[in-house]
Parts: structure tokens; C-alpha cells; sequence
């Protein structure tokens, strides 16, 4: 199911948060591909074409989503793909806190976990330049 | 977070630096003290520069950037307090000497008001000069290094709470997702059987987020050295037996044939009771969890004199991937998650381990077989013995004999 006709890569060693994300973005309209690390994700990436992707920070490296990101941006068939960073770093601690806008990061958006779904498929609409709508259901 | 890593580069860039010959500027309207002063600084090995007005000294102070400064107190135009305060406006870390003709209490308790590390009144010969710049480059040295060490213990407690926050809040943030979209989902036979098994998996995330929080209760014991305190001359025997006890039906039922070889006699070390008990619990439960359907755990402890015991703990399982294995003492660690593996790391059990009593061995045949579970081998100490050798690996030569290990594979 591809309404949207986009696709989007999740890339996060949490089996569980992937698995809930997934059918509340494919209930948007969206193809969902999922990867378990950094380097799993850019050879995906790099077979799919994704949209967009959905970066966690804090997988099997301490720092694997930004040197991930890192590649992507060396990666000249995906250095314009969006990517949101998702991840529960330093949230709870303000002083830890990763300013979204950091510019180092080179990322899109940043979104702390546990998501805020509408939120987060709200901003991935108008980011790839679909109409906002209000998520519908997952089932 | 890049401020911190940026103050922690200069630090190190600093130390780099501190291995060069150090550079010193003199500052004297005295062109014959000047002279001397660098002529006897050279023959030193410093780098030196001198100048005989205020204002150009410190204007090579911030072009060159010396570690000391020796200037002269009275001098026309800008004089040695004024160029006190403007080093360490510019580098606080400068260390300033003063030289004067007119040395008495006052002039000196005032110049190290303002900074300066210490006074050499004039006239002077060559080595009190030398002494006084040598203390003072020593005083820099240890300065610089006590700043590198207090940046570090943030650093690393900084990496803490990010650690234990993420670690808090990974399985948090999995089950609050799945509670949200569980919110959303209709109902229809499909969702049902989604429905199930999202709950069986929060309820497991939340039952890995307590034993996390136990884990770190214990480590946070160890850390603060409440094990250390508690600790008493415990026998080994009798708790590994319990332990392969209590294990028992949990091995026969994954098929895993447990071997036990313990001495008739008791096996006495100095150590912290209950935590050794958790430090061959989670190396023996380890053994049966990771290890291969039908596959062996052998349980040896071996009094190896001098009132040591050496334990070990062999398996037959998949053993721990060559890419972490140098990971395994650090603080926080836990192995992830492997592709298709069900069951989380427990890398804590390390360093607690650590704190507890044994010496660690490094596992013997890592390199050649990678794909099975090495022997865990580590020494007990007798009381005399503790805590001198702490944080030591043991030797290899201090290794049960090679043919102990036959038995294991």
C-alpha cells in the first residue's frame, strides 16, 4: 500500500519502535522500509531511493546515526534525501539536549522519542510536499 | 556539547604543545638584564625573546604565546602590573615571574595579587632564575594536566547520564509507541492478533527496564564502593554449586549438559558475598542462554595456593563477537543486540564484577575460535593480597594448564 507513491526508510536498532512507527506511517500512505544500523540502512537506501528517513542516533556505536548521516551526505544519490532524526537522546536532561538546529547534525528535523505521530507524519507530508492531512487510522 | 569538545581539544592541543622546548618572553628596560636573563634561559633549552618596553613585550605575548613571562616590576610606560593583568586578560594560563629593584613585602604581596606566580628581586644570579622558571613551568605543567583530568571526570559524567537516560528510555519510548498506535488501531480479527502480541512485547520491555534499573542499583553499589566495604572471606564452593543447582532444569530443558569440577575442600577467597554470587550467576545463566541446543557448561574452580582460587566458566555457545570484546571492562557496556537474537546484553555484570573480588583472565582462545563460548577464567584473591593488585588482568602464566581446557571443548 502506497497512496503517497513515497517511500520511507526507518533506520533503528529498536525492533519494537520500528515495528510500532511502521504501520502508523503505511496507514498515512506511505512504503516503509526498515534497516537495523547505519551501514544496513545507506545499502538500502542506496537500492530504494527513499523519500525520506527516519534516523535513530544511538545504535549498536554510541554515535552510528550521525556518522550515518555523515554518509548519506558524502553520498551523492543521497545527499538531498531528507532525514529526521528520532531519538531519546539527552531529552530527559535539558543541558543534554541536542539543539534540533544544530547545524552540525545535518539533519531535517529533529523529533524526540517517543514520537508524536500526527506530528511526525504532519511535518513528513510537508516536507515531500503532499497535502497536510490528519493521520487516519492504522488499522 | 562541541563547546565542551572544543575546551577538551585545547586542553590537549596545550599538552602537545607542552612537549616543544617552552617559550619565554623577558621584559626589562634593562638591556643588560635582558640579555642575561635570555642568554641564560637559551643555554636552558627554552625558546626565548626579550624586549626592553612593556608595550612590545606584550604584543609578542599575543603573537607568540609563551608559557612564561618574566618582566621586570618598574618600568617606564607600561609597567609590570599593567602587563600582569593584560597576559591574563588574554591567557590566564601564562605563568608571570616577576623581577624588580625595589623587592619589599608590599611589592610583592601585591604583584601576586595580580596574578603573578612568584617575585625574584634584583640583583640575581643565574640560578635562582633557573629554579624559579623551572617551578614555574612545573607549576603550569600540573595546572594544565589537573584541568585535562577535571574535564575528563566531566566528560565522563556527562556520558553517564546520556548513557543511563538512553538506556532508561529506550524501552520507555518503545512501549509508549506502541500504546499509541494501539490507541488508533481498529478492531477486526487482524488488529486483535496485533493487539496481543503489542502487549506481550511492552510487557517485556517494561520487565527489561526493571532489570535495568536493578543492574544499575547494583553497579551504582559498586561504584560507590559499598561493596568494597562489605567485604569478608566467602567459599566459592558452596555458592557454585547453588548456582548450577538452581540452573538445572533450565539446562536440561535446552538440552545443555552442565559439568561441574569444584574441589572436595572449601575454596576461600576475600570477596564481597553477594556479589560474587550475581558475578557467577549471570556468567553460569549466560553460559546456558547463549550457548547451543545440546550444547556444555563446565564449572571449574581450582585452589591454585597461596590462597587464590581459580574459577572458570566454558561454553559451547556463540561467544561474543571479536568487535566487542575489547568493550567488555568498560562501565557502561551491554553487547546489543545480535541480528535474530532474542535476548539482551548483560554487560554490567562486568564491571561490577570487577569491584567485587576476582581477577580477570583474559579469555584464552578468543583468537582461535571465535565462534565458541572461551572460558571465563578469574582469580580469587586471599585478603593480603587485595586491593593492591586491583585492576591488574591476570597473567597468562598464572592460566589453569592447557590440558584443563580439554575438558571444556
Amino acid at each position: 500500500m502506497n497512496p503517497s507513491g513515497k517511500t520511507i526508510l526507518i533506520i533503528d536498532d529498536d525492533a519494537d519502535f520500528a515495528e510500532a512507527l511502521a504501520p502508523a506511517l503505511e496507514a498515512a500512505g506511505f512504503r516503509v522500509l526498515r534497516a537495523r544500523d547505519g551501514h544496513q540502512g545507506l545499502k538500502l537506501a542506496k537500492l530504494e531511493a527513499p523519500d525520506l528517513v527516519l534516523m535513530d542516533i544511538i545504535m549498536s556505536e554510541r554515535t552510528e546515526g550521525f556518522f550515518a548521516i555523515q554518509e548519506f551526505r558524502r553520498t551523492p544519490s543521497l545527499a538531498a534525501t531528507p532525514i529526521f532524526v528520532l531519538s531519546s537522546l539527552y531529552d530527559a536532561v535539558a543541558d543534554f539536549r541536542v539543539a534540533p538546529e544544530a547545524a552540525w547534525l545535518a539533519h531535517d528535523a529533529f523529533f524526540s522519542k517517543p514520537v508524536d505521530l500526527d506530528k511526525l507524519i504532519q511535518t513528513i507530508r510537508e516536507r515531500l510536499g503532499l497535502n497536510a492531512a490528519v493521520r487516519e487510522g492504522t488499522g | 556539547m562541541q563547546q565542551r569538545e572544543r575546551e577538551q581539544a585545547a586542553v590537549d592541543c596545550q599538552a602537545g604543545a607542552e612537549q616543544a622546548p617552552a617559550k619565554i618572553i623577558v621584559i626589562d628596560d634593562d638591556s643588560a638584564i635582558c640579555l642575561a636573563c635570555r642568554k641564560i634561559l637559551l643555554k636552558e633549552g627554552y625558546q626565548v625573546q626579550a624586549y626592553e618596553d612593556g608595550l612590545r613585550g606584550l604584543e609578542a605575548i599575543t603573537a607568540w604565546k609563551p608559557e612564561l613571562v618574566v618582566v621586570d616590576l618598574k618600568m617606564p610606560g607600561i609597567g609590570g602590573m599593567e602587563v600582569i593583568s593584560r597576559v591574563h586578560e588574554f591567557d590566564p594560563q601564562i605563568v608571570i615571574v616577576v623581577i624588580t629593584g625595589y623587592a619589599t613585602i608590599d611589592t610583592a604581596v601585591q604583584a601576586m595579587k595580580c596574578g603573578a606566580y612568584d617575585f625574584l628581586p634584583k640583583p640575581f644570579a643565574p640560578d635562582p632564575l633557573r629554579l624559579i622558571v623551572r617551578r614555574g613551568l612545573e607549576h603550569r605543567r600540573l595546572v594544565i594536566e589537573s584541568r585535562r583530568h577535571e574535564m575528563e571526570r566531566e566528560l565522563i559524567k556527562r556520558r553517564f547520564v546520556s548513557f543511563i537516560s538512553h538506556q532508561l528510555q529506550s524501552p520507555l519510548a518503545a512501549v509508549h509507541q506502541y500504546l499509541d498506535v494501539l490507541r488508533h488501531l481498529e478492531d477486526s480479527p487482524e488488529t486483535a492478533a496485533k493487539r496481543r502480541e503489542w502487549l506481550e512485547r511492552c510487557v517485556k520491555r517494561i520487565a527489561e527496564l526493571e532489570e535495568l534499573i536493578r543492574d544499575w542499583l547494583t553497579l551504582a553499589k559498586a561504584e560507590e564502593r559499598v561493596l568494597v566495604a562489605q567485604r569478608c572471606p566467602v567459599d566459592l564452593r558452596p555458592i557454585l554449586e547453588g548456582i548450577l543447582n538452581s540452573y538445572e532444569q533450565m539446562a536440561a530443558a535446552e538440552g545443555i549438559r552442565l559439568e561441574a569440577r569444584l574441589p572436595e575442600q572449601a575454596c576461600l577467597v576475600w570477596g564481597n558475598r553477594h556479589c560474587l554470587h550475581v558475578l557467577f550467576d549471570n556468567l553460569i545463566v549466560n553460559a546456558i542462554k547463549y550457548n547451543r541446543p545440546g550444547g556444555r557448561l563446565s564449572v571449574s574452580a581450582q585452589p591454585l595456593g597461596d590462597g587464590q582460587v581459580a574459577v572458570a566458566v566454558s561454553d559451547t555457545g556463540v561467544g561474543i563477537p571479536e568487535k566487542y570484546r575489547r568493550f567488555l571492562f568498560e562501565e557502561f557496556f551491554r553487547i546489543p543486540r545480535e541480528e535474530g537474537e532474542a535476548k539482551p546484553g548483560r554487560g554490567w555484570v562486568w564491571r561490577s564484577a570487577a569491584r567485587s573480588s576476582p581477577k580477570w583472565a583474559a579469555p584464552s582462545r578468543w583468537k582461535a575460535r571465535s565462534a565458541w563460548g572461551p572460558p571465563f577464567t578469574c582469580a580469587c584473591w586471599p585478603r593480603r593480597r587485595w586491593p593492591r593488585a586491583a585492576g591488574r588482568i591476570w597473567s597468562r602464566r598464572h592460566e589453569p594448564k592447557r590440558e584443563d581446557d580439554s575438558h571444556y571443548r
